[in-house]
């Protein structure tokens, strides 16, 4: 019963394939690509290269689709919703691409010295009280969103290099990015960690007080560009297309956030050229914008040894599965130059 | 024996009986073993992918774990702990407000509207509310589930007091019983039945606002430990959380049905 069901899916299907090809010979026609993202600055890329026709001019007709989670992300390229999606590495995303059906391919944005990304922020009762810098946060409390979250994993990046012991730093899971900044402003928590435009709001209007960036602790690869394992091996030519207009939009992100003079950042004409684009698809202010961009690699390159650290530590925690093994979701013939591949 | 059409008597035969359903035991327990072998077998084949439902065998292999090293015991600690006190104060809040609603007639037309008013607004929408009334740490949780419990008890507590047979009073009044007695020996055993009827839906909703309860700040709690989960896309324990939420579901029924036994036994 099912077999023969399936035997007429696939002669269905293989007729329409036949006739989509037929009718696709005069015209060469466009091959359709879902991207699925956030709308953050750090998805730039992706709405530079449909802003500037990159995707068109290597032939893909790519179809937006949006999320206000980083999880949904992951989960839609496993159930086929999405062909491509940029988010920040999460214990989720780890457990998801173990299970097969995803796999890396290039970078997001990542912590870079220099660049304010993700601060850490203390409420002002605690900071009176004596937290000062990242250091004294032994003994406080932290709220973030989830378990094995990016912000989750930030803190966990300080215990190991302070050396702190397990439960040094209370952890209060508040679900979101509003919650948090509802509970450093009551002081329910001693402190948080939030990107940086949000920071710069806080700290203006005297909410919080900023104590550290994670920059300047702990530099890590925040996120990647990821697609599905049957795309990778069915639709190889596809995928090359998308990374090379994913590329190009990268390098032009590159030539006007990336600059730094003098340890400061500086923003040029490329920048006032591209702030109205990342404008129409964040629907952030222009100082925000400003504020809140991350370094992003020109080239897509990841810091591969990051991710390997990233999940020893989830494992190490009990948040990602001990199956999981970084080499089976990365897919690094992509994209040429990653930094700190491992030897075997 | 009796007089049919023709006059002649006729034998019929006993048409009583049945619709009285009783439990029968052995085919509870073949119903689970059935439904949960079929799911193993077809997580087994391959039918059913580990990506989209985890197998039985893996889920109890994460119960196993958790239950090793030690973390189970905290979250079962923590969240019985918020249900005891939620459940216990928004039902003994609910007792008293539904009991007055069901004898006097000013409770009654006070309550009856606020009620019905606060009754059906979603108490996980009121969350950020109960965190800036009672902060993050305990009472916001247990302020979630007493919430939760409280209307549905007033209502079961006035309609069960509601019910009570007026014939029952009345004859007590005949018999010149004082007001306090008539509470106590009539109207409060004859509204007992509803009132423990109450207790297994308020019992249900404690459980299902764990979850909500424990969105909130909770390092430790069934609730907490079925969110991360979801976060971490571990579906294992995912749907272990699940099965010890249906456990306790199962645990308390038992109880209430053994309370029910006892404070029924008039019947």
């Amino acid at each position: 019963m099912l077999s023969s069901f399936k035997g007429r899916l696939v002669a269905t299907a293989f007729g329409a394939a036949l006739a989509a090809a037929a009718l696709a010979q005069p015209a060469q026609a466009a091959e359709k690509v879902v991207v699925c993202a956030l709308t953050f600055v750090s998805s730039s890329p992706l709405f530079i290269a449909a802003d500037k026709g990159y995707y068109a001019e290597e032939g893909l007709e790519a179809e937006f689709k949006f999320f206000r989670a980083a999880q949904p992300v992951a989960v839609g390229i496993a159930s086929g919703d999405c062909d491509f999606g940029v988010t920040a590495f999460t214990g989720g995303f780890f457990n998801l691409a173990g299970k097969g059906a995803l796999k890396v391919i290039g970078a997001q944005s990542r912590e870079e010295p220099g660049f304010d990304f993700v601060g850490f922020l203390a409420s002002n009762q605690a900071y009176e009280a004596g937290l000062k810098s990242v250091e004294d946060l032994p003994g406080h409390s932290f709220g973030m969103t989830q378990v094995g979250s990016s912000f989750h994993y930030n803190i966990g990046l300080m215990a190991d290099k302070f050396g702190w012991p397990d439960d040094a730093v209370a952890l209060k899971p508040l679900q979101s990015v509003p919650n948090m900044i509802g509970a450093i402003k009551s002081g329910q928590v001693d402190s948080i960690a939030l990107p940086a435009h949000i920071v710069a709001g806080l700290t203006g209007s005297g909410s919080a007080k900023l104590i550290g960036w994670v920059h300047d602790y702990t530099p890590w690869q925040l996120g990647g560009l990821f697609t599905s394992a049957k795309n990778v091996s069915e639709r190889r030519p596809v995928v090359e297309a998308f990374v090379r207009a994913y590329q190009h939009a990268a390098r032009d992100y590159h030539e006007a956030f990336n600059k730094l003079e003098n340890g400061k950042r500086v923003f040029g004409s490329e920048a006032e050229a591209l702030v109205p684009i990342i404008e129409k698809y964040t629907k952030a202010k222009p100082d925000a914008i400003y504020a809140g961009s991350p370094f992003i690699d020109p080239d897509g390159r990841l810091k591969v040894d990051q991710i390997y650290q990233q999940v020893a530590w989830m494992k190490k925690k009990g948040l990602v599965d001990e199956s999981v093994d970084p080499k089976s979701f990365l897919d690094l013939s992509f994209i040429s130059g990653h930094y700190g591949v491992p030897a075997n | 024996m009796s007089i049919g059409d023709s006059g002649k008597e006729t034998s019929v035969r006993f048409r009583g009986g049945g619709f009285a359903p009783r439990p029968k035991r052995w085919a509870s327990w073949l119903a689970f073993a059935v439904i949960i072998s079929a799911w193993q077998i077809a997580s087994m084949s391959g039918a059913l992918p580990a990506l989209f439902l985890p197998s039985p065998y893996e889920i109890a292999l994460a119960l196993q774990a958790i239950a090793a090293d030690g973390t189970l015991a905290r979250h079962l600690g923590a969240s019985l702990g918020r249900i005891a006190w939620g459940w216990s104060l928004g039902t003994l809040a609910g007792l008293a407000v539904g009991i007055s609603m069901g004898i006097w007639s000013l409770a009654r037309s006070v309550g009856i509207p606020i009620v019905s008013a606060l009754f059906p607004i979603p108490k996980i929408a009121l969350l950020p509310l109960l965190i800036l009334w009672f902060g993050i740490g305990e009472p916001s949780k247990v302020a979630t589930i007493l919430l939760g419990v409280f209307f549905p008890t007033v209502i079961s507590a006035y309609s069960a007091v509601d019910n009570v047979p007026r014939n029952l009073i009345r004859m007590g009044q005949s018999f010149d019983m004082p007001y306090a007695q008539i509470v106590r020996k009539i109207v409060l055993p004859g509204a007992m039945p509803g009132i423990l009827a109450g207790f297994r839906i308020s019992s249900s909703i404690a459980l299902i606002l764990l979850v909500a309860a424990e969105m909130i700040g909770a390092e430790f709690g069934i609730g907490a430990f079925i969110l991360s989960a979801g976060n971490l896309m571990q579906t294992d324990q995912l749907l272990a959380g699940v099965v010890l939420l249906s456990m306790l579901g199962l645990l308390i029924s038992a109880l209430l049905a053994r309370l029910e036994r006892r404070v029924l036994k008039w019947r």
